[in-house]
């Protein structure tokens, strides 16, 4: 095994059954111990040119130096650890903001808090084979965003900048 | 000149002609440029290149954005893309998180990501399946209207349609056509090409990032940063050709691959391995021919309370430069490292990587204990070069863009409000700007515009080849 | 055959002189690939007749035989240290305008850089002697090299007779400085209303972050470009992934980059205001070009991004957060990139990293948050996807990496050195790096990227220049200024 570490630990009578990533630039050239995202046991790995040199050896009672930064079990439908599940893996600090999901964001309004269409579903607004004018009838066809808009209006949310 | 001899009329006169002329002439220069770039009213100017039109088979970035420069200064652009489909950079996003819908009216849940942002300003979308027999002749029809065309198939693919720059140039000897691609022809030709590609092959990656024996990695620009750059290379291959058509009235064809343009940007890099057998290697946040001449990192964040991770944890680093003799003085002075100045004393010491390599460190151990900000208020106080590297946020909220209109809101007509930073920030024109009208427009939104206004083509027959998804 | 000797390397200083043959080294080391080699590829593809036509009119060969885009146009072009005018001008003299480059009688002091400050690596004019840096060499082609000092009132009076009829001026001076002297737009529109005046600078020459000189009086100079439009902050391996200072930073790139970028949006725009001049009856202009914004134009959706959901891109390394995969990661022998984001092509890579490690389909087909091609640009995504892949990757080299991927039509290549690059085949047979005859002896350098066109394509005739070996020429070209004139201000100091 070299760069995951399938844990087999055996954990209230269950497999542990978890792979922990060892992701390639961090661990390239590294030495030291890290924990199963799941079951917390700690492994002894020293990695040379992305190859185990030595381990994973098994180091019960030490201080992980680190653990992975995504860990999932297929066994399992592959549920996961992502990176910065506190005590399973390794925060991974830099990232756009300060959350991530991976999925798309629903945004309604810009950050100066004007309308940009940004969710779905939208609705129907192309003539024929798909053509569009050159405006965005937002009051039109989609009443409750426009009128969240003048809600923030109202309230001094819309910004220049 | 004046008819009569004996009278002096100003306008004869060598220096200003009027008042306004005058007071030009007296304004502080940066007054006056400002005054001449005119920020905010770029659209009551005359286009550079009004009158030109150009077609685009394109896709990714490379090839679009060849086309988006001749765009933003004033050109019509048709984009064709594939019925339904689309250019495959309408589907990335960065982290799979922004996109803007719909793509096209039968796919409500499927939006354009932010990948295809900035390459595409200013055009009109037409959907075309030209490769089939029955849309040949609409395909030709566009061609004897056009000036140009860019494309980006794998090579023969265009001619083997009967599309290609055999066929095309003898129904308009005037057309300028362009493949943009990796590698054109050769034992290659055939090959796929990416940014990231040309990035590895033709030798930016191996002179960037951090050393090996730093233990550092070769890593990626950033941006598509060859795609991007090509694509600039190809419109000033566009601008020579018209430049030569005015005179000659013929077309030309352009093969420009991709893959090769690093090569030409590496500087010394090719030369020195020819002559002197050396190959090149990362040299990181430094500088191979000037010292100081690098970034360093701080000890602390200028923002450690910041919720986003970026201002709080790498606002740390800072740009010096001090490589003329008095500023590494001054430099070593201000930093207390005045026996480096003693050790160091003339350019070409302080550049070889020993002294480098020891400068460098020292700079860092003194900025260990001081953020970002007070490191860069330091040396700018002591008249020395210095200032941090910025991030996304910081270059929203600079003035310095604000003000020259680089970076701006933009009302899209279609998507609503879109934050603006490229073809107004391609370079400013005084008489003749750029401009950016709309950021994209959904797959076929220009159909009935372009079939029926500009072809002829009746709305039933737009309806029927559309429902036979040939549009 | 060289001959064979005996050395002895204690220090570098011992291997100076045995690097420089005097001639370019033996180059290529393999022949490039013929004819009759490279058919076969076209045959295969059942494009013979199409290839054929290629090379018969894009040929890299033929380029000295056609014509020049730009002949006639002219090009003054005055500023030092930095690349941004200085490839401008290169664009313009590898299109075939007529392009003088201006510079102090002391010399621009780029002439004298040299990587790590070593002397040995200046290029020597074999008639003259005199030594050039190799970027100075490298980055003014086709250009004539001018002196004047332009901060004396005679190199003032000489300077605007000679804009009086330019049709594009390039200014890589700093912000102000030509409209001090009086020798800026301003002053000079007036003699030569149809001059296209071209600023190339770093920021601005205008508004609160305009370009600075330090209290000694130097320049900025890249990167401080790339460090102001958030290029450099995006750029480099996260901290998560290496630790800081030891490649988990923001990086800057190893060249030049915003100068590049700067000067090729500076020649586009040039040549749209002569196209309005000339074509649409305008006048001449004022251009402003800077390396911060041009390469701001280009940095994808960064900001557009910030203005989105307030997301700060930060640093993915090899990575790319918009495709998966599309990347490198570290391989037996270097770096190898693989690229595939389609289904199509994202299960190729699968099929061919399975006939080493069966594991890999199991572990990544098999996931279906993996199933769909957006979802796997996921952050946690690109990590599990790139641990196993370089889990193939480290027991192969590079050219194994490369064999087994392209069987599966998949875009692939490695990270190549230099001295790959310039042997890699395809390379060779364009040739985008060839040998070529300059006053400095052959130099091993890269091709123009537009050489490869049917009518007017881009060519170097020269590179680099003594300093003032044009000065006679010129002079009398443009002033009428004869030999003992121009020998006059020589001793003055003006030339």
């Amino acid at each position: 095994m070299c760069d995951i570490i399938w844990c087999k630990k055996k954990k209230d009578g269950k497999d542990c059954d978890t792979i922990n990533y060892l992701d390639p630039y961090y661990f390239w050239n590294w030495e030291g111990t890290i924990a199963c995202a799941e079951c917390g046991t700690v492994y002894y790995i020293h990695m040379i040119n992305g190859f185990m040199y030595k381990g994973p050896e098994e180091r019960p009672g030490e201080k992980p130096d680190t653990r992975p930064l995504y860990a999932d079990k297929p066994y399992d439908g592959y549920s996961n650890y992502r990176p910065g599940v506190e005590g399973r893996t390794r925060p991974y600090q830099c990232m756009p903001r300060s959350w991530l999901t991976g999925t798309a964001d629903m945004v309604k309004f810009s950050i100066r808090g004007r309308p940009v269409r940004g969710w779905r579903p939208q609705p129907k607004s192309a003539g024929l084979a798909g053509t569009f004018g050159f405006n965005w009838d937002i009051q039109k066809l989609s009443p409750e965003v426009w009128e969240e808009y003048q809600k923030k209006l109202a309230k001094g949310e819309v910004k220049d900048w | 000149m004046a008819k009569d001899p004996r009278v002096t009329r100003i306008e004869d006169l060598p220096g200003p002609k009027s008042k306004g002329e005058l007071e030009e002439m007296k304004m502080p220069y940066e007054e006056y440029c400002k005054k001449i770039f005119d920020v905010g009213n770029e659209h009551i100017k005359p286009n550079a290149l009004k009158g030109i039109k150009w077609l685009s088979c394109t896709m990714y970035i490379f090839t679009p954005n060849s086309v988006v420069n001749l765009a933003e200064l004033g050109a019509e652009v048709i984009k064709i893309e594939m019925p339904r489909m689309g250019d495959a950079m309408r589907h990335t996003s960065p982290f799979n998180e922004c996109y803007l819908y719909p793509l096209h009216d039968t796919r409500p849940m499927t939006g354009t990501g932010l990948g295809f942002t900035n390459a595409n300003n200013n055009k009109y979308f037409l959907t075309m399946d030209y490769h089939i027999p029955e849309m040949r002749e609409h395909f030709y029809a566009l061609v004897k209207k056009f000036d140009g065309l860019t494309e980006l198939y794998r090579p023969g693919t265009m001619d083997k349609w009967k599309i290609g720059y055999r066929q095309l140039s003898e129904i308009n000897p005037r057309f300028i056509y362009v493949w943009g691609g990796g590698f054109g022809y050769g034992p290659k030709m055939f090959g796929g090409s990416y940014d990231i590609l040309g990035q590895a092959h033709a030798g930016l990656a191996s002179v960037t990032g951090m050393h090996e024996y730093m233990g550092g990695h070769a890593t990626k620009h950033t941006n598509w940063i060859i795609d991007w750059e090509s694509g600039n290379i190809i419109t000033s291959g566009i601008m020579a050709a018209i430049h030569w058509r005015r005179k000659t009235g013929l077309g030309t064809m352009l093969e420009m691959s991709q893959v090769q343009t690093p090569t030409r940007l590496l500087g010394y890099t090719t030369t020195m391995y020819g002559k002197f057998g050396i190959v090149r290697q990362r040299w990181g946040n430094w500088d191979t021919q000037l010292a100081v001449h690098g970034i360093i990192l701080c000890g602390k964040s200028d923002f450690p309370d910041a919720d986003n991770p970026q201002d709080k944890f790498d606002a740390r680093y800072v740009m010096v430069s001090a490589f003329q003799d008095a500023d590494f003085k001054e430099l070593c002075a201000i930093t207390g490292l005045k026996n480096l100045y003693e050790k160091y004393k003339s350019r070409n010491q302080r550049c070889e990587g020993e002294a480098q390599v020891e400068i460098y460190a020292a700079l860092e151990k003194w900025a260990a204990d001081k953020s970002r900000s007070q490191v860069a208020k330091i040396l700018q106080d002591a008249g020395i070069l210095a200032e941090p590297v910025r991030n996304d946020r910081e270059v929203y909220e600079s003035p310095h863009y604000r003000e020259r209109g680089t970076v701006r809101w933009l009302d899209d007509p279609l998507f609503g409000d879109m934050l603006l930073h490229s073809g107004y920030s391609a370079g400013l024109m005084e008489k003749t700007p750029r401009r950016v009208n709309w950021h994209w427009r959904p797959v076929g939104a220009d159909n009935k515009r372009i079939y029926r206004d500009k072809l002829g083509i009746p709305l039933s027959k737009i309806q029927e080849w559309y429902d036979k998804a040939w549009i | 055959m060289a001959e064979k000797r005996d050395i002895e390397i204690k220090s570098r200083a011992d291997t100076i002189g045995l690097m420089d043959l005097k001639d370019v080294r033996p180059y290529p080391v393999t022949p490039p690939p013929t004819y009759e080699q490279v058919k076969p590829v076209y045959e295969k593809r059942k494009a013979l007749d199409f290839c054929n036509w290629s090379e018969e009119n894009l040929k890299f060969e033929k380029r000295y035989g056609k014509d020049e885009a730009l002949t006639g146009v002219r090009v003054m072009d005055i500023g030092l240290w930095r690349l941004g005018h200085k490839f401008c001008s290169s664009l313009f003299g590898e299109s075939g305008a007529e392009v003088v480059s201006i510079e102090p009688p002391s010399g621009d002091p780029l002439r004298k850089l040299t990587p790590f400050g070593r002397e040995e690596y200046l290029l020597q004019n074999t008639e003259t002697g005199e030594k050039c840096g190799m970027e100075f060499v490298n980055e003014t082609v086709n250009t004539h090299c001018v002196t004047l000092d332009v901060e004396t009132e005679d190199g003032q009076e000489i300077f605007k007779k000679m804009a009086s009829n330019v049709d594009v001026l390039i200014d890589g001076m700093p912000p102000g400085y030509m409209d001090n002297l009086g020798i800026g737009y301003r002053q000079l529109k007036e003699a030569n209303p149809g001059m296209v005046y071209v600023w190339i600078g770093m920021l601005g020459q205008w508004g609160p972050w305009k370009d600075k000189q330090s209290k000694f009086g130097q320049w900025m100079l890249e990167p401080f470009s790339s460090c102001a439009c958030s290029w450099v902050h995006n750029t480099g391996l996260a901290q998560d992934l290496l630790p800081r200072g030891r490649g988990g930073d923001p990086t800057r790139s190893g060249i030049w980059v915003a100068d590049y970028v700067a000067a090729t949006q500076g020649y586009i725009s040039a040549l749209a205001a002569l196209y309005w001049r000339d074509e649409l009856g305008g006048t001449g202009q004022m251009v402003e070009v800077t390396g911060a914004e041009a390469l701001m134009d280009i940095i994808d959706f960064d900001i557009t991004w910030y203005g989105f959901n307030a997301s700060i891109k930060g640093r993915s390394g090899g990575w790319d957060p918009n495709l998966n995969q599309y990347a490198w990661n570290p391989c037996k022998d270097g770096y190898m990139m693989i690229g595939g984001q389609t289904d199509k092509l994202w299960y190729n890579i699968g099929f061919c990293f399975e006939r080493d490690d069966i594991q890999f389909g199991r572990l990544i087909h098999e996931d279906p948050f993996l199933k769909e091609v957006g979802a796997r640009n996921a952050l946690h995504a690109l990590i599990k996807t790139y641990s196993l892949t370089t889990r193939w990757l480290r027991d192969q080299n590079r050219v194994e990496a490369e064999t087994k991927l392209l069987q599966y039509q998949l875009a692939a290549g490695p990270v190549l050195y230099i001295d790959e690059v310039c042997e890699f085949p395809h390379f060779k047979y364009r040739p985008w790096v060839y040998v070529h005859e300059t006053d400095y002896g052959p130099l091993l350098i890269a091709s123009a990227g537009l050489s490869y066109q049917v009518r007017t394509p881009f060519r170097c005739k020269w590179m680099g220049r003594d300093l003032g070996y044009d000065n006679y020429e010129i002079y009398m070209k443009w002033l009428g200024m004869g030999q003992n004139k121009v020998n006059e201000f020589k001793q003055k100091g003006v030339i």
